[in-house]
């Protein structure tokens, strides 16, 4: 390559990052402009951990032997859902953009500007959970100043921070293949709602993975659900560097083929929408 | 003059699966097929302003749709810009601003300005060209206001201000309008004729638009094509068109006696019924002023109503002209 | 009382018919709900495998809450589907229309609509109380009792929060919210509340006499818990038709927001 073709690359790379970042200020705003939901969303936040907290609360308490009850750690697993929680509901419903655009012929005004409508809008959702990871954050540790509840270890903050961020990426690349399945069906709900409990269940929503039997805990965890929320979340309950490595390694491998495939369907759907101008 | 749009011999058909009537119906499939663009061919230089007009399901929106690189041809070749729309859409994307009449292109929730500054960074543009150009057309549309008002509390007319602000702020030589004044009121209807007609002229810009208002062409165009079921109809220079076919005005009288009886020369009577009369009025051959002088001479008028002619009398007109001449 | 019930059921039906109009989209809805149920359940079974109990709840009991949750929350989608967005009714100033016609405006407003993800529920929750809540077949009145009482309750207090559109225009979402609070907090054993949230489950989001109460009424039959149960319902019922007729009231004064 010529130094003017790398040039004019490098333009190219610069410009293209320039119209993704603008693009998630622009989601960031409209979530912000939004408060009041935004708002709702941490009180339902606040509402969900004190049930979930008194839930394992009163399962740590019991220690019933011959139980893993009784192998809890301290504090039970309230700050493990804390974290899950976080993460999950910072999550923006890019499914339901991408299903709206799609069958509301809202893709043409994006078909007519020359950059991928595809990667602005998940730049945009990335945007929109930012906003709420932070606000939801602060809740968090509001909360816990509260209720007097111990914090997880100092040091497990970078990382929960690095993991968590990376696990909403995940989750928002798996609600784009169910938001992406618009191209076909006319809802993406059931969709969406199925990739949500595989979430629940094998990422752990409520419970560690780790305390599935065998066999599911292999799959729970080499599966994206448990990039999305068990990594992170596993290191409220025992921070360690290595943990730490493993699910960055996990995260790298699921943002790849996520992002592969959600190209892919895009592609198609694309095609489809240029062949018969509409879905 | 270089060609800025070519097209030749278009089409577009779409298929669609018809399902039959009842429990059983769900099995049995008909393939149904629309050619919605049946052969159309023609050419558009550099600095032309053109209408697309046509009655709903003339081929308009879908032409425009292919021409813009959202849509594929069944068949034919089109250049616009030198680009093959629907192979090079991304590329031309750059070079073309699009305004949808029924759609918005903006962020709702976010202040209009906010909506400029996205858009300028998709389409990599100079902030300092971006600065000047926005400042322009806030001047020109009277947009000092609305800056930072989201976009969804705007009414219908500033809405569109702010929606073909935003398709020229990358300075595109080649402008696309479906329908801009659908809906809107005549002062905000007249702003924007007055705009785009202005703004082509000065920026030597080409325009193409659709509409069903055929004051639009009368206003912002110098050339027309009229296309009814996929194919053109007529192409031909605006003012040829105007003293044929839009010099007219329907007048329709309602009265509490009997009917009003106007004998004017350039008044035909249309229809009738008892107590309404309908005229149609050659504008270039009487005022509309003096045939509602002369319907109120008479007394016992109740109502007048002055419209335009509808436009698909209007396409009909110039196809059973066009007919004629051949 | 005859007349008003197959007035009812004909407007249900009709609601019903409209949301079976396109099969394949019905069929994903009710499928996609299904498995959504079947998931939550797993993670249930999963859950007491290793922990045996919570404050005294097995898994069968646990079942039995969802069961009689999912089943509830089924028949209210289904048959009483114009609940959910009740708020957004008042506030779109929707009820004017109904207002005119002669009888019946709240079941006007619940029947208007049928929710195709309720069938889901539905199938899930009778699923759940035939397979896994350790019911026997002389439990069957009282689970009746519990069903219609539980589904009283429930329905009455979407009701009493979608009245609160009458007074506030930021009730929309939130009337919606306070539902699934109310949800939430009916889906998990009831011996984990205490103190404070436990006056809260069993007042203003009445988890505790949606589901709870009926659960110990069913394992520990008496005249005691039948009664707490019957007169829970009935007590809610008159709070939500009171709330909405003093909303209504305002309405029709024109003070409301709209």
């Amino acid at each position: 390559m010529t130094s003017t073709h790398l040039h004019s690359r490098s333009v190219e790379a610069a410009r293209a990052a320039s119209a993704l970042l603008s693009a998630f200020r622009l989601g960031a705003g409209q979530t912000l402009a939004g408060w009041p939901v935004l708002v709702g969303r941490c009180i339902f936040y606040v509402i969900l951990l004190i049930v979930l907290s008194a839930l394992w609360d009163k399962v740590a308490s019991e220690r019933l032997s011959g139980t893993l009850a009784g192998d809890l750690p301290p504090g039970g697993l309230a700050l493990y859902i804390g974290v899950t929680e976080w993460i999950t509901l910072a999550l923006p419903a890019v499914h339901l953009k991408l299903e709206d655009d799609i069958r509301s012929g809202g893709l043409e005004p994006h078909l007519l500007r020359p950059k991928s409508y595809l990667a602005q809008t998940f730049s945009q959702s990335l945007g929109a959970a930012a906003v709420r990871l932070t606000a939801l954050g602060v809740t968090a540790l509001a909360l816990l100043a509260v209720t007097g509840r111990e914090p997880p270890a100092l040091e497990a903050f970078p990382y929960i921070v690095v993991l968590g961020v990376l696990g909403v990426v995940v989750g928002v690349l798996l609600y784009a293949l169910a938001g992406l399945m618009a191209f076909w069906a006319r809802r993406t709900l059931p969709f969406q709602l199925v990739i949500q409990k595989l979430m629940f269940l094998l990422g752990g929503l409520y419970a560690p993975v780790t305390l599935y039997p065998g066999t599911l805990e292999g799959v729970a965890k080499a599966s994206p659900f448990a990039a999305h929320l068990y990594w992170p979340s596993a290191q409220a309950i025992a921070a360690s560097w290595q943990g730490f490595l493993t699910g960055l390694a996990w995260q790298g491998l699921w943002i790849v083929l996520l992002s592969l495939a959600c190209v892919r369907l895009w592609r198609a759907g694309l095609a489809k929408v240029l062949r018969e101008g509409g879905v | 003059m270089s060609a800025v749009i070519t097209i030749a011999n278009l089409r577009k058909r779409y298929s669609y699966a018809k399902r039959g009537r009842g429990l059983l119906g769900g099995f049995s499939l008909r393939h149904v097929s629309i050619d919605a663009v049946d052969g159309v061919s023609f050419e558009v230089g550099r600095g032309e302003r053109v209408a697309v007009i046509g009655p709903n399901g003339a081929g308009k929106s879908t032409t425009l749709k292919i021409l813009s690189g959202i849509l594929e041809p069944t068949s034919g070749e089109a250049s616009v810009l030198g680009l093959t729309p629907w192979r090079d859409r991304k590329a031309l994307a750059y070079k073309i601003g699009v305004v949808f009449g029924q759609r918005s292109q903006l962020w709702g929730e976010l202040p209009a300005r906010d909506s400029f500054n996205q858009l300028r960074h998709i389409y990599d543009q100079d902030k300092a060209v971006f600065e000047r150009r926005l400042g322009e057309m806030v001047e020109r549309f009277a947009l000092a206001d609305l800056l930072d008002q989201p976009v969804h509390r705007m009414s219908l007319g500033q809405r569109m201000r702010c929606e073909i602000t935003a398709s020229l702020l990358h300075g595109p030589g080649l402008l696309f309008l479906d329908e801009p004044t659908i809906g809107l009121d005549v002062t905000a209807k007249a702003a924007i004729r007055d705009f785009i007609r202005d703004h082509a002229r000065d920026h030597g810009q080409t325009v193409l638009l659709t509409s069903h208002d055929t004051r639009d062409i009368e206003l912002v165009c110098d050339r027309v094509i009229v296309v009814n079921a996929g194919q053109v109809v007529v192409d031909q220079p605006t003012d040829q068109l105007r003293k044929r076919f839009l010099g007219r005005k329907v007048v329709t009288v309602l009265s509490a006696g009997p009917q009003i009886v106007v004998d004017l020369p350039g008044v035909t009577r249309r229809a009738s019924e008892a107590h309404a009369v309908v005229l149609d009025v050659d504008t270039r051959l009487i005022r509309v002023e003096q045939v509602i002088t002369a319907a109120l001479a008479q007394g016992g008028v109740e109502d007048i109503t002055i419209e335009d002619p509808p436009m698909e009398d209007v396409i009909h007109d110039i196809y059973a002209s066009a007919l004629a001449v051949r | 009382m005859i007349a008003f019930v197959r007035l009812y059921a004909l407007q249900a039906a009709a609601a019903v018919r409209m949301s079976f109009a396109d099969r394949a989209n019905f069929a994903l809805q009710v499928a996609g709900m299904f498995i959504n149920n079947a998931v939550f359940l797993t993670l249930w079974v999963l859950f007491f495998a290793g922990f045996k109990s919570v404050g005294g709840w097995g898994f069968a009991d646990l079942a039995l809450l969802l069961g009689l949750m999912m089943t509830i929350v089924g028949l209210c989608g289904t048959v009483f589907g114009g609940y959910r967005d009740m708020a957004i009714s008042v506030l779109r100033g929707e009820l004017d229309a109904l207002l005119t016609q002669p009888k019946g405006l709240i079941s006007r407003l619940l029947a208007r609509e049928s929710l195709a993800t309720s069938w889901g529920d539905l199938a899930g929750g009778i699923i759940v109380l035939g397979l896994f809540a350790d019911l026997k077949l002389a439990d069957l009145p009282l689970l009746l009792v519990a069903l219609t009482a539980g589904l009283t309750v429930y329905l009455s207090a979407a009701i009493s929060f979608a009245s609160l559109a009458f007074w506030a225009s930021g009730a929309r979402s939130f009337a919606r919210d306070l539902t699934d609070f109310t949800l939430l907090f009916s889906s998990y054993p009831g011996s984990i509340y205490e103190g404070a949230v436990k006056v809260i489950a069993y007042s203003i989001l009445p988890a505790g006499f949606v589901v709870m109460a009926p659960v110990e009424m069913l394992r520990e039959p008496g005249v005691r818990s039948v009664a707490v149960v019957i007169s829970a319902a009935c007590g809610y019922a008159a709070l939500a038709a009171g709330l909405f007729h003093l909303g209504l009231k305002r309405y029709r004064r024109g003070a409301s927001v709209a």
